[in-house]
């Protein structure tokens, strides 16, 4: 009774407009849901700057509508400083102090489900897989731990191709690269100009793996149990040898080594001196508030072998073990997966999950990223990424410092990743 | 242990030596009678039971997580590893690296920012027009906020930044420009610079102090005008400053050791994690790997070393302060 | 005096001067930019290469951080916590260092080494037991926590500090004091605290600074917002992707008014201390 209750409306807010789901909304909690204790105060705990619009969205909008359609329950939202809140959140735990409900960074769900502190989403709601449904499936995959799913996306980015037309014009093309031949065609036409083909900020999974598997390669096998075969093999040597090779031509600037003091992506890019970068959604106000006056392009990651493959950014929510008000943190988390408050963040400038939303009416910079979503995948949702994506930085820097040849690198760093892997 | 307990009474000697100035050692007197014995204890016992409470006590705790593979969270199964974690510590190149950093930015650092600061105190000390002003904006690095102070020394120290425009278009001697923060030992140069640039103030500060309780006969010696300045700074106005000498030394060779901000700031560890210091890689095992028995295991090593080294500085300052008696 | 050491005498000092110009440029450069992105409109970056003077100056960020969200409350929160801490960690700190600068005890150079030890274990480390005790003792969450964490922490710091500065005042005026009648508080109060006004004013100024700028213990143990401290507040202003700098900085800068105030009022005890205490000995 309950259950369908609840997926009586949860079909009725993907249906109708947001005010009108406001008030039927109200209406179905009159009903056996109620009684279901959705009263008390939960705390949600997040890294909304205070000045983000995305934390007026939330104070504003989000959670007074979701108190208004559940009377007697609260909401209380905790901000802190982004860069923090892991390291907050690990150390409530130790105190047993946690929030109800968090906006977590993709990467965390499976270490913290490692350690036990989240509920088991697709166990504690009965219709985990009718929202599991509604979202693109690279960002859903960031929340499953050992065959079981911890949380649900909330938000999410990817990269895509920046360019600047006139620099390429320069040259006499007039389409950003769309394959890996295109870029190496492109960067020996920039040979001897003071442009660079493509700048990199390093050589970890988030700068690496759109490359790699957009070259038919991968990281790992697909239930990441083990690298060697494919971090090492062909397919990803390939890619990150043609990397190797620009960098090696100096048609790719050293700060993919990990070498400060270069010119910021953003400014390069304006300057011409970066003909190509790959970025996130967030880059549309940085550039609009810097650079009034530049107009940015975009482009569908350059195909390689394997297709146009990006890799997946964003946050996942996920609701704490120890909650005192789980049906109430359950409710909330599907409130958020709401087509209402998805668009109402993405009007805010963060980008929705929901597959079917109609993202050139939410915010028409999404498009492409919202195209590229369609296959981008998840770094490897793993408790031991953030090692695993050291040894493979380091591996590859050491390649690229001229001290082991790119296949070497890979090598060695599939043999590391191996082992931590067989650690869980 | 033996060596740290003849620091400990050398350290107490030096102490009733400083109780008479001018080189005169005080008569040996009987301790009070009417002062009881716990009377130094209930002095103590307000500002050692926070210490205990705050400090000691999850110290105690941290040398005992370094013995396991633990886990923070309550209940968790934490398995006794006894001495692994510094047996892997040992053989740990990065740690070997990271406090080889250290140790060069303390060797650099703790000097540059005594030298300096002590020239500042000593000009902020002598009379000028303006004095308040000059040490309150000498004073204004030390409140700085740490995210602006690295920007602009990122800035300094880029490709394209002030440095190499002043050494390639204004001096030219360099011809092409140098890649400051793309190898280590030039990015240790920018993080040394930072270290001494943000220390000067409150070196500073802390030497002013001390030169306000030198003696008055000495006072004139402080005073630059004349010469054989420097000769009498040196053999007067040192050693009566050599408290807060020692007092800005000790410290400062801990903050260098413990280098964190800087470097997260300005090279983030780069190129290739070349410029980590012990502290960055000690966090990163802790809270990024949630290794938190290694990181334990490298804190309780570092302390070792940074007492070690505080132990060293003593001595010599109390062989310095034997010296000058 | 001759013409010419008059003359020497005026080069020296325009010298002086020269250098310490000089050397307060350097030093407040930083500041400077701080205070010039202040008044730059709101961008989400910095510029690059840097100005230093704005080019359509504005107050809106000023408005901005202190109209968001209960900024006074942060700034009181804060002013709270940062005095408590400098009574309480001062007092602390020069009763335990009048103990270990003028008696001798069995432990005094263990207690010693004991309390320095604090200073030198990195913070990280224990982030984690000391909030097990905050926890135990219900000390997470509120502004008397802060306090007492904060004293417990600042102790050993300002204790080897005024150490120093006791045992440089002449052994001979406690003997007298001592022969006179005077007890062990009536010496404290009377003779080390008046003496020691330029250390007790640093040792102030340290302690506020301390306290007034703490974040990353404050960040770990506050979870109310009505709670919040000054640097939680500035802090929350940094985003994930992209910061308003120019936000950030009118509000550090707001933060910092009380820092400097602090500073010049210690300032007058340093040049009083040379009127007073050791001079008139």
């Amino acid at each position: 009774m309950i259950m369908s209750a609840r997926r009586w409306r949860a079909a009725l807010g993907a249906a109708v407009a947001a005010t009108t789901a406001l008030a039927l909304g109200a209406c179905g909690d009159s009903k056996p849901a109620s009684s279901d204790s959705l009263t008390g105060t939960i705390t949600f705990w997040h890294g909304y700057s205070a000045d983000a619009k995305e934390l007026k969205t939330l104070r504003e909008v989000v959670i007074p509508g979701f108190e208004a359609k559940h009377p007697g329950a609260k909401v209380k939202d905790v901000a802190v400083k982004d860069s923090d809140l892991r390291q907050k959140v690990l150390t409530a735990a130790a105190g047993s102090d946690t929030p109800d409900v968090l906006r977590a960074d993709i990467a965390w769900v499976s270490e913290m489900a490692k350690l036990g502190l989240l509920e088991r989403l697709d166990k504690a709601m009965p219709d985990f897989q009718q929202y599991a449904g509604q979202v693109f499936p690279g960002p859903l995959a960031t929340n499953k731990y050992k065959g079981s799913y911890f949380g649900l996306p909330l938000d999410t980015n990817t990269r895509v191709l920046m360019y600047n037309a006139d620099t390429l014009a320069k040259v006499g093309v007039t389409e950003p690269p769309k394959t890996f031949d295109d870029l190496r065609a492109l960067g020996d036409k920039l040979a001897g100009s003071h442009t660079y083909v493509y700048a990199e900020g390093g050589l970890g999974g988030w700068s690496i793996l759109p490359w790699i598997w957009s070259g038919g390669g991968d990281i790992t096998d697909p239930n990441y149990t083990k690298a060697t075969g494919y971090l090492n093999s062909p397919q990803s040597v390939a890619a990150v040898q043609m990397l190797y090779d620009l960098y090696k031509k100096g048609e790719i600037p050293n700060g993919i080594v990990g070498a400060g003091g270069g010119m910021p992506n953003d400014e390069g890019l304006v300057k011409g001196k970066y003909a190509t970068i790959l970025d996130g959604p967030w880059m549309y106000p940085i550039f609009a508030s810097k650079y009034p006056d530049f107009k940015l392009q975009v482009a569908p990651v350059p195909a390689g072998p394997g297709g146009s493959i990006s890799v997946v950014g964003g946050e996942d929510v996920v609701v704490f073990k120890q909650s005192k008000h789980q049906a109430l943190a359950l409710e909330f988390t599907r409130y958020l997966l709401s087509p209402e408050v998805q668009t109402a963040f993405g009007k805010a400038g963060q980008m929705p999950v929901l597959k079917d939303l109609d993202f050139a009416s939410v915010n028409p910079t999404f498009k492409p990223f919202a195209e590229q979503l369609k296959t981008a995948r998840p770094r490897p949702p793993v408790p031991a990424w953030t090692q695993m994506d050291d040894v493979l930085g380091k591996k590859l820097q050491a390649a690229f410092k001229g001290q082991m040849s790119v296949q070497q690198a890979l090598d060695q760093a599939a043999a590391e990743i191996d082992t931590l892997l067989a650690k869980g | 242990m033996s060596t740290v307990s003849t620091v400990l009474r050398r350290d107490s000697a030096g102490a009733r030596d400083a109780a008479g100035p001018g080189g005169t050692r005080a008569p040996r007197r009987r301790r009070p009678v009417r002062a009881g014995r716990l009377t130094p204890y209930l002095l103590l016992a307000p500002a050692l039971v926070l210490f205990a409470i705050v400090i000691l006590i999850p110290v105690v705790k941290a040398v005992q997580v370094s013995l396991y593979e633990w886990s923070p969270i309550p209940g968790a199964d934490n398995t006794f590893v006894g001495a692994d974690n510094y047996l892997k510590a040992f053989g740990d190149h990065e740690f070997g690296r990271d406090v080889v950093n250290a140790t060069v930015y303390m060797l650099v650092t703790v000097p540059g920012q005594i030298v300096v600061g002590l020239a500042v105190a000593l000009l902020l000390y002598s009379r000028l027009p303006g004095r308040t002003l000059f040490r309150v904006l000498f004073y204004l690095p030390v409140v700085t906020s740490w995210v602006v102070v690295s920007l602009l020394f990122r800035y300094l120290f880029s490709d394209e930044g002030a440095l190499n425009w002043f050494l390639v278009d204004v001096l030219g001697v360099a011809d092409h420009p140098v890649g400051w923060l793309g190898s280590r030992w030039t990015a240790m140069v920018a993080l040394c610079t930072l270290g001494i640039w943000k220390g000067i103030g409150w070196t500073a500060v802390i030497l002013l102090a001390g030169l306000q309780g030198v003696p008055v006969e000495h006072q004139e010696a402080a005073a630059v005008d004349g010469a054989g300045y420097l000769r009498r700074v040196w053999h007067v106005v040192l050693p009566a400053l050599r408290r807060s000498l020692l007092f800005v030394t000790v410290l400062l060779g801990i903050g260098g050791f413990q280098a964190f901000i800087q470097v997260l700031l300005l090279t983030q560890g780069g190129p290739a994690g070349e410029t980590e210091m012990p502290l960055t890689y000690l966090y990163r095992q802790a809270f990024d790997y949630l290794d938190f028995g290694y990181g334990s295991a490298l804190a309780v090593l570092m302390t070792v070393v940074v007492l070690a080294v505080s132990v060293a500085q003593t001595l010599v300052f109390n062989r310095l302060d034997r010296g000058a008696a | 005096m001759t013409m010419e050491t008059r003359r020497l005498r005026r080069t020296r000092y325009t010298a002086r001067l020269l250098a310490l110009t000089f050397g307060a440029v350097v030093l407040i450069l930083p500041f400077a930019y701080m205070v010039s992105t202040s008044f730059k409109p709101n961008i989400l970056a910095f510029d690059w290469p840097p100005r230093l003077i704005p080019d359509h100056p504005t107050l809106d960020n000023y408005v901005q951080a202190w109209t968001a969200n209960n900024f006074g409350r942060y700034f009181l929160n804060s002013a709270l916590v940062a005095c408590s801490t400098t009574v309480l960690t001062v007092l602390g700190a020069a009763l335990a260092a009048y103990a270990f600068a003028r008696f001798t005890f069995p432990g005094r150079t263990l207690l010693f080494w004991t309390m320095m030890l604090g200073l030198m274990v990195p913070g990280v480390v224990i982030l984690i037991p000391q909030f097990l005790v905050a926890h135990t003792l219900g000390l997470t969450d509120s502004l008397s926590g802060l306090v007492f964490f904060y004293v417990g922490g600042g102790v050993a710091f300002n204790t080897f500090l005024l150490r120093g500065f006791f045992e440089r005042i002449p052994g001979e005026l406690d003997e007298s004091m001592r022969i006179d009648g005077a007890g062990t508080m009536r010496r404290f109060a009377a003779l080390y605290l008046p003496m020691s006004r330029p250390a007790l004013a640093t040792s102030a100024i340290f302690a506020f600074l301390g306290a007034w700028d703490e974040y990353s213990w404050a960040m770990t143990v506050i979870n109310d917002p009505a709670k919040n401290t000054l640097p939680l507040a500035i802090a929350q202003f940094q985003g994930a992707h992209s910061t308003s700098w120019g936000l950030v900085f009118a509000a550090s800068l707001i933060g910092m008014a009380p820092v400097i105030l602090i500073y010049v009022l210690g300032q007058r005890h340093f040049i009083s201390g040379l009127t007073s205490g050791a001079l008139k000995s």
